[in-house]
């Protein structure tokens, strides 16, 4: 049994996680007679009719919980079920998000839960074969996953006739080659047709033509893991937990200045004091709280002053944030905000595609910028240049999303650590952490392939 | 003298037959060739090419945009260090320092002097709550400090006995085989005979 760090067990709110943490919960018949697992499946399969299924998730108001928070039911009314010829249901487990860690604790803890919601979901959208895009590092949890669909597959629930339906199901995995940008939607197609992976033009959008062309449903591990629980216990349940806009609960992954780091489930609209001061015990080694990034690193980040600011989208949008992957990085008092970021810009110049100039060339020159700043070379045009940068990789000069995420880095870190932009670019000195270690520093630049 | 076996090319060529279009198998075929003769020389990448009927530089394309192929060689036993902001809130840094000492290289360039070792940065590796963190043999090693990494490198030179075999499935031949509703139904190949390496 994978070890736990987070949430799970009986608590009111653990619609994922209530069932972590039972041994062998990775097997068949564990998430079957213990956890009620594949009631969901024959319930969708034997009793509803597939508009049902897609409405029933509707009015969940389950939003995805890959990063975007588009309206999942809404997405599923997408596909035209009657088109005819194959249609996919492709699943997104390349978490690949700084900070996130929330799809490999549940692969590694309930594979079955994901197998069952992909079949619930192929089922409701007229598809009858599944793809899972599984990160290539997530060696363990690829190996749990093949493992769940072979025993499913015994069953009978992926094959020809699940619960005697005469409507094949089948699931296969894909393994991604460490890229991040296969994180987004259209470039995880590219990666799957076995080209490189940069994302699309849209539309046409994936749900008319997404995999080989074909009518394609993608969603995230998480999202359609949440799915079994709606069909049990209807979309109206989910909606009692949460706020209006945003339902239910969601996987935090807390991480870094933290006693307890770890993934926890939070009922939406419960506010970051309670994810960070409570849930993963406060900030470690008797530190104060500085910053933190509330959904991975591409979140705009929240400074300490702002910790009372609730975990449901609206709220973050309203911060100037946004819920994101989840992914909650914390930072204490002892580290430096520039570096922090030139580690993250770092991340989105080795990351960037390639496709689109302004993030193409736009990554490096904030990199540079940083370097400059970060050796006591910047003066005022360095930060000049950084935000002007910053502000030709956002608003939809880019295919994707993954430039606005460089600059938010940038925009939301000036906004609120302006000071030590100029301490550092301006007089020269860094006024933080000059008692701690070196912990986050300058490392050896990468090889830079992509 | 092909830098790929026969039996490997084989098998490479099978692989289109398993995706609703046979580009999709030029990242599967890579992986085998990789894991055969440890990264990605020109002539491989060439040969993978001809066995799935695509232009070679198309291959290349596809294996120079993907950070786990390897280009140059590594060792047999290869280190991917965390170190996005998670793992250096938490002390990533001086893990690569530490490693780097240890198997006395300078930079994700070199390997060390008896073949063992390589090293490169890899960005955040999804297990953030186990910072620092790194994937080595094909698992996952949490909360990592100097002697764990010492542990890991004694396990490795043998000197020290090796702990029970992990997860060795390699990507394609642990997937499931395709089944109805599509793609023809072919028998699943006996798995080849694991390599001792990286286990």
């Amino acid at each position: 049994m994978p070890e736990l760090r987070g949430s799970y067990g009986d608590q009111p709110h653990h619609i994922l996680t209530r069932w972590f943490g039972t041994p062998d919960l990775h097997k068949l018949d564990v998430y079957a007679d213990k956890a009620g697992g594949y009631t969901a499946l024959r319930k969708a399969v034997v009793d509803m009719a597939p508009a049902d299924i897609t409405n029933e998730v509707k009015s969940s108001g389950l939003r995805g919980r890959g990063g975007a928070g588009f309206a999942t039911g809404v997405k599923w009314s997408f596909i035209n079920r009657g088109a005819p010829g194959p249609k996919y249901v492709v699943v997104n487990a390349d978490e690949s998000e700084p900070g996130t860690s929330k799809d490999r604790y549940i692969l590694e803890n309930s594979p079955h839960m994901l197998v069952e919601g992909i079949l619930i979901a192929a089922y409701a959208v007229g598809a009858n074969q599944a793809w899972v895009y599984i990160r290539g590092e997530y060696d363990e949890p690829y190996r749990m996953l093949n493992e769940a669909i072979e025993e499913a597959r015994a069953k009978g629930y992926v094959g020809p006739k699940p619960f005697g339906k005469d409507y094949p199901l089948d699931i296969r995995l894909y393994r991604g080659h460490g890229a991040y940008i296969c994180g987004e939607e259209t470039a995880l197609l590219e990666s799957l047709e076995g080209k490189r992976a940069q994302p699309r033009s849209r539309p046409p959008f994936p749900a008319v033509k997404g995999a080989w062309g074909r009518p394609t449903l993608l969603n995230n591990v998480e999202t359609l893991c949440t799915v079994p629980w709606i069909i049990n216990n209807g979309g109206a349940a989910y909606t009692k937990l949460g706020t209006e806009k945003s339902p239910g609960t969601r996987l935090m992954s807390v991480s870094g200045n933290v006693n307890k780091p770890g993934v926890y489930e939070v009922e939406l609209g419960q506010t970051f004091r309670h994810v960070i001061m409570e849930l993963a015990g406060g900030i470690a080694g008797g530190h104060e709280l500085k910053v933190f990034w509330p959904g991975g690193s591409s979140a705009p980040v929240l400074p300490a002053g702002m910790l009372d600011t609730k975990t449901d989208m609206e709220s973050l949008a309203a911060a100037r944030s946004m819920g994101g992957s989840g992914g909650v990085i914390v930072m204490d008092d002892q580290h430096c905000v520039i570096q922090a970021a030139y580690r993250l810009l770092k991340f989105y110049a080795h990351e960037s595609c390639g496709k689109c100039t302004p993030c193409r060339v736009g990554g490096d020159w904030a990199v540079r910028m940083f370097e400059r700043i970060l050796a006591n070379e910047g003066s005022q045009v360095e930060i000049d240049n950084l935000l002007r940068v910053s502000d030709g990789l956002q608003n939809g000069r880019c295919l994707c999303g993954l430039g606005d995420s460089a600059g938010w880095v940038i925009d939301s870190t000036f906004r609120h650590f302006r000071e030590e932009y100029e301490d550092h670019a301006l007089r020269h000195e860094c006024n933080v952490g000059k008692s701690a270690p070196p912990a986050l520093r300058a490392t050896s630049p990468q090889a830079g392939r992509s | 003298m092909s830098a790929l076996s026969p039996q490997l090319l084989d098998e490479i060529k099978e692989l289109p037959a398993r995706y609703p279009q046979p580009r999709s198998a030029v990242m599967p075929a890579l992986d085998l060739a990789q894991e055969e003769i440890g990264h990605l020389t020109p002539e491989a990448m060439s040969e993978v090419a001809a066995a799935l009927e695509l232009d070679p530089g198309y291959v290349e394309g596809v294996a120079t945009f993907y950070t786990l192929f390897h280009l140059s060689p590594v060792g047999k036993h290869h280190f991917y260090l965390c170190t996005n902001l998670s793992c250096a809130l938490r002390g990533a840094g001086e893990i690569v320092d530490h490693v780097k000492k240890s198997i006395g290289v300078h930079s994700p360039d070199e390997v060390s002097a008896d073949g063992l070792f390589s090293y490169e940065e890899v960005e955040c590796l999804g297990a953030c709550e186990f910072a620092p963190m790194m994937r080595f043999g094909h698992r996952y090693h949490y909360d990592l400090t100097p002697e764990k990494i010492d542990a890991v490198i004694a396990e490795k030179k043998g000197l020290v006995p090796a702990r029970a075999k992990g997860n060795e499935l390699l990507p394609t031949r642990g997937e499931v085989a395709p089944q109805a509703p599509e793609g023809p139904a072919k028998k699943p190949r006996p798995p080849r005979k694991k390599k001792a390496a990286d286990a």
